[in-house]
């Protein structure tokens, strides 16, 4: 049932009424169960009163992943949770990254990458947003070369399944 | 108009609580007040909110077995008196039982200012306790109570906190308030009960049973709350399985059945561990596999294949894989076992031929250590004390014990007859726990008799509760084993850090003058000649009484399976510790 290796990385999705101390409990079960949680994001549903919780981390064995999700599921607030299959699933997140631009590098992004420039000051210091899969973010950094990033503001992962 | 605090005491009221626990202070003083107006309750002032919150387990581990059960309520105020409550609603959380703790908040216009005596006391419970809540208006009131026994009382027990602001409780309700309790019923989308079992788990389950050849149950907390023990006992006796207990399981059915292996685990009998060891199959009932029973998880029962039936979904395949799982209530399960028909009779000679071997393996010794009745310089065993309790009590009486070399002593020698006869703390061990929780059991069952045991380190750390022994007289039989030591403390130094006892002696009172000021009866005993006598004498006298008898300090509680060791690694003889010091 458990498999030792390279720690997986992983998603679960959780339902959970929107009271107040939800949040407070989820990560004090993370810490308290000592889980290697890496993103952590909520949402408002359709669905009024319920939100939507995705969780990433990364963990080897299957048998304590699925912790997680009994762990999160005898929580009161908690409707359902379950594991996506990560082959079946679409995994996003966004980034708003400042950094020094000139048009050269601006032209040569927006060629490469479907971002939104939000702003653009004097001396080149620019405003871009870009989302999609967490790879073409950390190329788009790349893209824009290290010594040039002022700040990166990334939200976390959002999931679905098909 | 209707208040905030008339409606804590009228959904107590409609819920059938009987007796509520506490000790006032600022912040939750409209309730009691109010409470002292109606007199709809026994209100029992413990010494300290530590003290409430164990007398209040005792109303609920002992009646969960009755006709009626009940939960046990403490009430405390804000700050320190909330905090005081904590360790023991964290011991109810770890021991699954169901208490409702009421505290009292500083005002909602002062909260978050650090008001005096104020404390984040929903922040602190929260991951001590099944469920918390705030009600922030009088209307709220109501319907937090009836959700918050729902929730303790439903599926495995568990602890809930309410905290009401001081201003809420003087609140009155908005026009047009109704509440009808009968009819109440909690919007829980997320509360997963489910205590049905699916047939097709159970049809698996009975072919597992009636493959195997070396089968054990292991007889869980569920089955004592549940009051399942006489149907575990047909089911046992049809299918010949023998059966090994955790230690909240005791007490489920007479511990002298044949087919009974006492405790297992870490100071369980020769018999259950050495059993568990060689089984093929594993039928848990209503436990988790703590670690205490388990001992090593990489070598616990290599070759058994393990039917897991459990209330709490997140407990099964947590510590132990399990071939087949049953999340449903181990009494339903129970019931549907002791009257399949498919089950079939096995004489499993082998298998209890075994069993019989390992049954002999320190029987003699044991024995003669009991006959001898003394160690070290003339002084009294626990193993000879208890034997004889057992005997004077014939095994019906009430045991409440506290945490330590005693406790696993009376695990191991008392003889449970009676059905939910045995209270302690076990998975979070907390000493002190005897004295309070052994009030609430004598006020939950009145007409047993209840023996507090402890030991000289357990006894002072709650001992001011001998003031609420004294003012509702409380009929409780004290027994103190005094070592002079820490004691299983003391054992793990002995064994495992060489012998040298850090922090573990300790010099106490005369507590022969400590049971006089509280008009307690007192006798002290060093011979074994008297034990048996003393016993009698508590017996016999009505009320209260305390018998302090003086122990070795030196004996071991055996067998043992050392931390961080596999059940195979269980020390069973003196003779080893001698071989390996």
């Amino acid at each position: 049932m458990s498999s030792n290796g390279q720690p997986k990385r992983r998603a679960i999705l959780a339902f959970v009424l929107n009271r107040s101390g939800v949040l407070n409990k989820i990560s004090m079960l993370i810490r308290r169960k000592m889980y290697n949680v890496e993103t952590l994001t909520v949402c408002a549903t359709l669905q009024p009163g319920i939100s939507r919780l995705t969780l990433t981390l990364r963990e080897a064995n299957d048998a304590k992943a699925l912790q997680v999700v009994k762990q999160l599921e005898k929580m009161t607030e908690v409707i359902s949770a379950r594991e996506l299959d990560i082959d079946q699933s679409f995994w996003r997140e966004v980034a708003i990254v400042k950094f020094e631009g000139d048009n050269n590098l601006l032209a040569a992004l927006d060629q490469r990458f479907p971002m939104e420039i939000l702003d653009r000051r004097e001396r080149g210091l620019c405003v871009a947003q870009i989302a999609g899969t967490s790879k073409r973010i950390d190329d788009f950094i790349a893209a824009i070369g290290k010594e040039k990033v002022v700040e990166v503001a990334r939200s976390g992962f959002t999931a679905m399944e098909m | 108009m209707t208040t905030g605090k008339e409606l804590v005491l009228k959904a107590l009221e409609d819920l059938g609580v009987r007796y509520v626990f506490g000790y006032t202070g600022g912040a939750i003083m409209p309730i009691f007040d109010e409470m002292e107006r109606r007199k709809c309750f026994t209100f029992i002032m413990a010494r300290h909110e530590q003290g409430a919150a164990f007398m209040a387990q005792g109303i609920s581990r002992a009646s969960q077995s009755t006709a009626d059960p009940q939960i046990g309520v403490c009430m405390a105020t804000s700050g320190p008196g909330a905090m005081n409550l904590v360790t023991a609603v964290a011991d109810a959380m770890m021991d699954s039982v169901p208490l409702l703790a009421v505290t009292g908040q500083v005002a909602t216009g002062v909260i978050a200012t650090d008001a005096f005596q104020e404390s984040d006391v929903v922040g602190v419970m929260m991951p001590l306790t099944k469920q918390t809540y705030m009600p922030l208006a009088a209307d709220r009131i109501e319907e937090t109570l009836h959700e918050a026994i729902y929730v303790a009382m439903t599926g495995r027990g568990g602890p809930v906190l309410v905290d009401i602001p001081k201003d809420v409780q003087t609140q009155a309700v908005s026009d047009g308030y109704r509440f009808d309790p009968s009819a109440f019923q909690p919007e829980l989308p997320g509360f997963y009960y489910s205590p049905a079992p699916e047939r097709e788990a159970v049809r698996r389950a009975v072919a597992l049973i009636n493959q195997s050849e070396r089968p054990i149950v292991l007889c869980g907390h569920g089955v004592v709350s549940r009051s399942a023990g006489e149907d575990l006992r047909i089911f046992a006796e049809k299918a010949r399985i023998p059966i090994g207990f955790t230690l909240h399981g005791l007490s489920a059915l007479p511990v002298d059945h044949p087919l009974s292996l006492g405790m297992v685990g870490m100071h369980g009998t020769v018999e259950a561990n050495r059993a568990l060891l060689h089984a093929d199959l594993i039928l848990s009932l209503g436990m988790r596999f703590d670690d205490r029973v388990t001992g090593k998880l990489e070598t616990f029962a290599p070759n058994a294949k393990v039917i897991h039936v459990e209330i709490d979904p997140s407990e099964i395949d947590k510590n132990v894989s399990t071939m087949v799982a049953l999340n449903a209530d181990v009494g339903e399960v129970l019931r549907l076992l002791a009257r399949d028909p498919q089950i079939t009779s096995q004489p499993r000679r082998a298998w209890f031929e075994s069993i019989e071997a390992f049954r002999r393996e320190t029987a003699a010794e044991v024995e003669e250590e009991i006959a001898a009745g003394v160690g070290r310089e003339g002084r009294l065993l626990m193993k000879y004390i208890v034997r004889r309790l057992s005997e004077v009590t014939a095994g019906k009486d009430i045991i409440v014990s506290d945490v330590g070399q005693h406790q696993m002593i009376l695990a191991r020698f008392y003889n449970f007859q009676t059905p939910n006869s045995w209270f302690t703390s076990g998975g979070a061990g907390t000493m002190g726990c005897a004295l309070p929780m052994a009030v609430g059991v004598k006020l939950a069952r009145p007409g047993e008799r209840v023996w507090a045991v402890m030991g000289d380190g357990g006894f002072q750390m709650n001992l001011q509760e001998l003031g609420t022994v004294m003012e509702y007289q409380i009929d409780i039989k004290i027994v103190l084993l005094n070592n002079g030591y820490l004691g299983m403390v003391r054992q793990w130094q002995t064994l495992f850090y060489d012998g040298r006892y850090a922090g573990t002696p300790l010099k106490s009172p005369d507590f022969g003058l400590i049971a006089q000021a509280y008009g307690i009866p007192y006798r002290r005993v060093t011979d074994t000649d008297e034990v048996g006598e003393a016993l009698r004498q508590a017996v016999d006298h009505p009320g209260a009484f305390m018998l302090e008898l003086r122990c070795d300090p030196s004996e071991i509680v055996l067998p043992m399976v050392p931390a961080g060791g596999g059940i195979a690694d269980m020390i069973v003889s003196k003779k080893q510790i001698g071989e390996s010091k």
